[in-house]
């Protein structure tokens, strides 16, 4: 690695270098609490898998380059050259972490793994070096958000075509498109996923509650979230903002993508309009009266499984709970807390980057897979499309037999005339 | 030897403190000097947040139910330096309000110390067993040795005092040591640099600088951030 690319990253890391990253990097006393708390580790035993493990990675580059102790006494915190044995071993830290921030209930400090991981992240970006799955499919969103009049009509169309399915679901009232799109003034915005999953069934469910709602032009997953690249991350989250302020509506709605959800709800705050799950819209539903749901549909033994960056980052832990109340009686929970939830082993990237990871997903979820068959569910229920697929490929993979659902599908299903 | 002596005792202590409590001071301001950061809470949430974080912060929680042995050792090490706190200061001049259960300086009677050692030797036994051996630096060890150095000396001290009648240094003479360095007229009584025990009140004090010296620059720094962590944590 050449000076002037070192320099750079280094200037990428200092970015970082906000008061909570301070605070992550100086305060680890390497107690070995978080041992345990990796999903990766407790299913392979391998050390590099551990929080502090992977966190140090990146403290020994700290502590070489920003702090006067590294550079005089460089073997006291074992400082370390930024060099491309180090980025080797950031990429198979970053890349094998999913984020689900378990270790952050852990450590006694609550020191943040996902937030240390995400100057690996950006310094992997810096070097050109990000999956390029990832990286393509982030710039696609981008692009899309640059030159939207080009995807219009395309995409119109194949809203139009998914109608008949959602009408199926739900007959609207006479006139009403059962799935409007641009529509100003609409009082929710729903942000789905490229899919027909995504769309036909919450737009039964916005039907039937008669909500004014309006499809969002975009989807909501942001690979550059994925990619931990703040820029792109901004980006592909200014889209669907401008177009809720462009639409003066009153409520972001995000479908069942948990990343999503978290990125959109940091940016809250600044904006004029509300953010929500989906989940938390169906349970609002439920409590109004304002959708029925019927039990008859799923008799047999359900569990949830919480997707972290909803349930322990995100705050949606009730919620679920409440709307499957509503669709079976045979409910069991899955962990002893939902804080302290296994990771799918998905997150982070994990599984857009697909076959890639598939082998490191199965083999490091193994504690997944033994806490589902341990409940002894035949109804997997969870509401994240990364959740989804991990979980489809364990239930192959392990042979668990069960039926991974999505929450927002059963409600849709279970939708009753009033 | 006096010399040696006297530069441990008066010009080494009045370094070590002036690093100490400047080194905190800059390398704090500098942290709070920082954008505050976004929203880092974890779920479900608990009111009032503070409340949970000081609980995380002096109880630690999480550590009682993942290693419950690690926990007790951690609770009473920190327990048993807080005493030792209190137990210097009263080595400067009696305070009253410490005296609310009456006790012999050096508080404690010879167990604080032993205490302290006996958790700092668990400390740094269970960084030579794997996996937390391979996720120590040395700075883990360096940082335990030098506490470990530190309390067997000012212990020893104590001990000889309070069981084995050893009554050539008074808790006087160490008042006047400490106070004349309170007030920048550094004295050494002849009881302090001449008695039997007068090296390890040397090596104790040498120890403690370096310590002193090293804190800022150290992980011990968790000492004053554990707190807007957790309450980080807890939103």
């Amino acid at each position: 690695m050449d000076d002037k690319t070192r320099a750079d990253l280094l200037r990428l890391f200092q970015g970082r270098l906000n008061r909570a990253m301070k605070y992550y990097l100086e305060t680890c006393t390497r107690c070995g609490v978080c041992v345990e708390a990796c999903h990766a580790y407790a299913s392979m035993g391998q050390v590099k898998n551990i929080a502090a493990y992977r966190h140090e990675l990146i403290r020994r580059i700290y502590k070489k380059y920003f702090k006067t102790r590294g550079k005089l006494w460089p073997s006291l915190g074992e400082a370390r050259e930024l060099n491309e044995t180090a980025m080797d071993e950031l990429y198979d830290a970053a890349y094998s972490c999913t984020g689900c921030r378990r270790c952050m209930v852990y450590c006694p400090f609550g020191i943040d793994t996902q937030m240390i991981m995400s100057i690996a992240k950006l310094l992997l970006i810096g070097v050109d070096r990000s999956p390029e799955i990832l990286t393509l499919l982030a710039d696609t969103s981008i692009e899309k958000g640059k030159s939207f009049e080009l995807f219009k009509e395309g995409f119109l169309q194949g809203i139009r075509n998914l109608e008949a399915e959602v009408v199926e679901k739900w007959q609207s009232e006479a006139g009403a498109t059962a799935i409007p799109v641009d529509v100003p003034g609409a009082d929710l915005l729903y942000v789905a996923l490229a899919g027909a999953h995504s769309i036909i069934p919450a737009a039964a469910v916005f039907n039937a509650a008669k909500e004014n709602w309006t499809l969002s032009f975009f989807e909501a997953v942001n690979f550059g979230a994925f990619m931990g690249d703040p820029t792109r991350t901004q980006l592909i989250l200014e889209r669907i903002v401008n177009e809720a302020r462009r639409l003066k509506v009153k409520e972001v709605c995000i479908c069942e993508c948990g990343t999503a959800f978290r990125v959109m709800k940091q940016s809250a705050s600044s904006q004029p309009f509300k953010v929500s799950s989906i989940t938390e819209v169906h349970a609002r539903y439920i409590r109004e009266g304002r959708i029925r749901l019927g039990k008859t549909k799923h008799n047999d033994l359900i569990t949830y499984h919480d997707p972290c960056q909803l349930a322990r980052n995100g705050g949606v832990i009730d919620d679920p709970r409440y709307i499957l109340k509503h669709l079976a009686d045979n409910f069991v929970e899955m962990a002893p807390e939902p804080r302290l939830n296994w990771c799918c082993g998905g997150g982070g990237g994990l599984v857009a980057l697909g076959e890639e990871t598939l082998d490191f997903r199965m083999k490091s979820s193994r504690v997944k897979a033994d806490q589902i068959r341990k409940t002894g569910a035949i109804t997997l229920v969870t509401a994240c499309e990364n959740c989804h697929t991990q979980l489809s490929d364990l239930n192959d993979h392990y042979k668990l037999g069960v039926n991974v659902k999505f929450l927002s599908s059963m409600v849709a299903d279970a939708l009753m005339k009033n | 030897m006096q010399i040696l002596y006297y530069i441990v005792l008066v010009p080494m202590v009045y370094i070590a403190f002036a690093v100490f409590v400047i080194g905190i001071v800059i390398r704090l301001a500098k942290i709070f000097h920082e954008p505050v950061p976004m929203k880092m809470q974890i779920f479900p949430e608990k009111r009032p947040a503070w409340l949970w974080a000081v609980y995380d912060t002096f109880l630690f929680p999480m550590v009682l139910r993942r290693k419950p042995l690690l926990w007790f050792f951690l609770i009473l090490f920190h327990i048993s330096f807080l005493l030792l706190i209190i137990g210097h200061l009263e080595l400067i001049r009696g305070v009253a309000l410490f005296q609310v259960i009456p006790h012999e300086v050096f508080l404690g009677k010879g167990f604080v110390g032993l205490i302290l050692s006996i958790c700092l030797l668990y400390f740094l036994f269970r960084r030579f067993y794997s996996p937390v051996r391979e996720l120590s630096v040395p700075e883990d060890y360096y940082l335990l040795v030098l506490l470990v150095l530190t309390v067997f000396f000012g212990s020893e001290m104590d001990w000889a005092r309070r069981w084995y009648y050893y009554d050539s240094v008074s808790v006087e003479n160490y008042r006047a040591y400490f106070f004349s360095l309170l007030i920048f007229k550094p004295e050494l009584p002849y009881e302090i640099t001449s008695s039997g025990h007068s090296f390890m009140l040397v090596l104790h004090i040498f120890f403690g600088n370096l310590f002193l010296i090293f804190f800022p620059f150290s992980q011990a720094m968790h000492s004053f951030l554990s707190l807007p962590m957790n309450k980080l944590r807890r939103g």
